[in-house]
């Protein structure tokens, strides 16, 4: 289990996250919600260690992981699909996708069976540039970094955002594979409310650097909704 | 001619090993290293010491000063610049403090000389090294009297540029460095551990930096200020090459070695390096990123 305790979190003098508590179950899809500039990713890169300080505790299966520094949180077993995807653009899609083993632990740098089945075109177009792919080829391409880690928990912030209305399906589909199929525990940052019932099982309300509300899916009402997400 | 290009071609050699270093150091971490300079000085010092208290000659020299100045450049990384990151004025300040530091700690024997030791090779001076007898004199190619010693400075670099290529490009360590200086933070959520990684580029840059410094303690006189205009003249290389590209740092070095050569040929060294920096300026202006940028300065 991934466990928040009371976590605040700043960039220089910024104070974004404000004493946010939050249990991540393994093996579930937990979806963090809210409107844009609530904290949503801040929350994320808190976790993975990139924001410039944070106070309070983050613990993975009781180690203490907000002492650590970024690349061991990574070793830790939690992998990072970031907004905007950031491929490298001049890497190979080979050596994108190799750069997320840096983060085994038994120090093998392969691609995984599992990413050749979910991303044939990938696996079959290794050696051309990741720069030169369309939003939702780098979005794969992302995610398949994410998996050459071989990790338990996988961190997707807006996976769908940028992306062309028929591959978004296809994308929903292999997260809700990668929880049900593979037995990843999946944090999803998500404004798509009807893909965060289908995808989630617990859900985090975030409004103005707080987690306002969570619970499991089926507490997740309309009002709510409407309360913290409409515009 | 030919004799001109080749002379030109090895004031290239040096410039390039001395780039290299800062073109990974200043790519991959934003790190201005005025201290590189001094690497040089110290691995012309290193020869220099080795020639006489070892007896051994320039061969023995290249590993060692690459260890010494590889060491050094370690020390300084994990006790200065480490805490620096991310503050770039801050890190030509220092470092240029350090690059004093050093040339005073040759200058006076490491404090020594307040107690009235002195040892042979160090102190205010100016020293010379002895390029073993079958690396002196030239041979003829076209009709054209090459000296051996260029020879054998261009040979050693094309070394360890090629070297330098295969780690950097063809070894997980490389990647992670390539992956660093694209990416620094997306680098370390991939889990490459950024500060060791920085650490030993550091520590090679600075290798190299003082096997050019061997190189250069062959055919110049050895003294404690021979190491600053060499940063000025690497970071040169480096801002028109582009930052962070290899390819970049190695066409520019040539570049600048060849109109170094042919127009202190044609005139004097004086005039040679006006224009040099000359083309640099030309060039930074035309091409603010360089000849081959992947960021800009």
């Amino acid at each position: 289990m991934l466990a928040f305790a009371h976590v605040d979190s700043f960039y220089d003098r910024s104070h974004i996250l404000h004493d946010v508590c939050l249990d991540v179950l393994s093996g579930e899809v937990t979806a963090v919600m809210g409107r844009n500039g609530t904290g949503k990713t801040t929350l994320l890169k808190t976790l993975m260690g990139l924001t410039d300080r944070m106070d309070g505790e983050i613990r993975l299966d009781g180690d203490d992981l907000g002492t650590k520094p970024t690349f061991q949180r990574a070793r830790a077993g939690i992998a990072y699909v970031p907004q905007g995807r950031e491929i490298i653009p001049d890497f190979s899609i080979r050596e994108n996708i190799l750069m997320g083993s840096f983060a085994r632990n038994d120090g093998r740098r392969e691609i995984p069976a599992l990413v050749a089945e979910l991303f044939p075109y990938l696996m079959n177009n290794l050696e051309r540039n990741g720069g030169v792919l369309s939003g939702g080829q780098q979005q794969q391409l992302a995610i398949a970094r994410a998996l050459a880690a071989d990790p338990k928990i996988i961190l997707l912030d807006e996976p769908n955002e940028g992306i062309q209305p028929s591959i978004v399906e296809e994308i929903e589909n292999v997260i809700i594979r990668l929880n049900r199929d593979v037995g990843l525990t999946v944090i999803l940052v998500e404004q798509n409310v009807s893909f965060v019932r289908r995808a989630a099982h617990r859900f985090a309300m975030m409004e103005k650097g707080r987690v306002v509300a969570s619970g499991e899916i089926g507490e997740l009402s309309d009002t709510l909704v409407h309360r913290h997400m409409a515009v | 001619m030919l004799e001109v290009l080749f002379i030109g071609l090895s004031l290239g050699s040096i410039l390039l090993l001395v780039a290299l270093g800062l073109a990974i150091t200043y790519g991959a971490m934003g790190v201005i290293n005025m201290a590189h300079g001094e690497m040089v000085m110290v691995g012309a010092y290193v020869t220099v010491l080795s020639g006489i208290w070892l007896g051994t000659n320039i061969f023995v020299a290249i590993p060692l000063a690459f260890i010494v100045t590889a060491l050094l450049g370690l020390l300084i990384e994990r006790v200065v610049v480490r805490r620096l990151y991310g503050r770039l004025l801050d890190t030509l300040l220092a470092t240029w403090g350090i690059a004093i530091l050093i040339q005073q700690a040759v200058r006076l024997e490491f404090g020594l000389t307040f107690l009235g030791i002195h040892i042979q090779g160090l102190g205010p001076g100016l020293q010379n090294v002895a390029v073993p007898p079958f690396l002196q004199g030239t041979f003829s190619i076209l009709g054209a009297d090459i000296n051996r010693y260029r020879t054998f400075i261009i040979l050693v670099t094309a070394f360890l540029a090629l070297m330098t290529w295969f780690i950097i490009y063809r070894t997980a360590i490389g990647t992670q460095v390539r992956a660093i200086i694209r990416n620094p933070k997306m680098a370390a959520a991939c889990g490459i551990d950024v500060t060791r990684v920085n650490a030993l580029t550091f520590a090679f840059g600075s290798g190299l930096a003082g096997v050019a410094g061997v190189m250069m303690s062959g055919f110049k006189t050895v003294f404690p200020d021979m190491g600053t205009s060499m940063v000025v003249d690497g970071f040169l290389v480096v801002v028109m090459g582009g930052v962070g590209s290899l390819l970049g740092s190695v066409l520019s070095a040539g570049i600048l070695g060849e109109i170094n050569g042919l127009v202190a040929a044609a005139t004097n060294d004086i005039l040679a390096r006006a224009v040099v920096f000359g083309v640099v300026i030309a060039i930074i202006v035309l091409k603010p990123k360089g000849l081959f940028a992947l960021k800009g300065r």
